[in-house]
């Protein structure tokens, strides 16, 4: 559970109109001036405060691994990203600082002038998806059915590694798809190079080597690439 | 009747204090469900603070301004400053 001192000053503007709106309720004085002022700090400033500062907590907490989490079908995804011993690409990044509880958010998310509001859309999208139809799968049944809305951008791959570094062009592979890689021709996250992101999702995976995987763990910073 | 005509009769007839026990009952029901997402951050929650919660306080808002609005087409403006009496003409 997650309590921040703004939570709390928003819940004690919520208790405090409770209380007045209860009181009225209860004893239904004269609507006097007096009695008037403060119902609109009742019934109008103290809720706006509440709905402001929830509408600020709110959009904060879907970043969090925890809000992607809470419906049922991404479980499996949760559980990879968080198993220390997972070498899966979401996993290798999860365990750093960067990403860490905030990693779907940080992967998954468009980037520029638009970008929050763009992800925000999409993510009603995924709402209107769960309660439509993914909402009454098991985890059996929807496993095979989840995919991406949209193929995964190489942009959000190179807000980090931007593909200009000397240990990235180093490796031959990415210097001969120097330029599909950077206009998202060839994905970085596909089954020939870094294998995908969640690979037990897919019924034909193909994850890095186990030596790859582990020169990615080694790999000190995305600064040199 | 037209809308306008049906909008001034409302207006005309209707108690500002069961408009008042209809504001605070819709603003408790939105100030729990916003109060909710404050403390469960799943994604129930927080879609229901910021969608219905926010709608059903804003709906109490507005039954509230009804009130305000009704009280002061029932006001009597009166003039702050008394006006002169006539001068009397000269003669």
């Amino acid at each position: 559970m997650h309590v921040s001192p703004l939570s709390w000053i928003a819940l004690t503007c919520a208790v405090v109109a409770a209380v007045i709106m209860i009181y009225y309720l209860i004893y239904r004085p004269p609507l006097n001036g007096r009695v008037k002022l403060l119902m609109m700090v009742a019934v109008g400033v103290l809720p706006i405060m509440t709905a402001m500062i929830g509408n600020l907590e709110g959009l904060q907490a879907t970043e969090h691994q925890a809000f992607c989490g809470s419906c049922h079908t991404m479980d499996m995804h949760i559980a990879d990203a968080n198993d220390a011993d997972s070498l899966s690409l979401a996993a290798i990044h999860s365990r750093t600082i960067k990403f860490g509880d905030k990693s779907c958010y940080v992967c998954h998310k468009d980037y520029g002038m638009f970008g929050y509001a763009m992800t925000k859309l999409g993510g009603m999208g995924h709402v209107y998806m769960f309660l439509s139809e993914f909402a009454w799968y098991d985890m059996e049944e929807a496993l095979p059915k989840i995919h991406i809305a949209r193929p995964f951008k190489n942009d959000n791959c190179m807000q980090c590694h931007s593909t200009t570094g000397r240990i990235w062009n180093g490796v031959a592979d990415h210097n001969g798809l120097l330029e599909d890689l950077r206009t998202g021709t060839t994905s970085c996250a596909s089954a020939g190079c870094h294998g995908y992101a969640h690979p037990f999702s897919k019924p034909d995976e193909e994850t890095p080597s186990d030596a790859e995987a582990h020169s990615a763990l080694s790999a000190p910073s995305p600064e040199g690439t | 009747m037209n809308p306008r005509a049906k909008i001034e009769r409302f207006l005309d007839n209707a108690s500002r204090s069961r408009l008042m026990v209809y504001a605070c009952v819709l603003g408790l029901i939105g100030l729990v469900l916003m109060s909710w997402s404050l403390f469960d951050q799943g994604w129930i929650p927080v879609m229901m603070a910021m969608s219905v919660g926010q709608g059903i306080g804003t709906l109490s808002f507005a039954l509230f301004l009804v009130i305000v609005i009704i009280d002061l087409r029932k006001a009597e403006f009166r003039p702050s400053i008394t006006p002169m009496p006539p001068k009397p003409e000269d003669d």
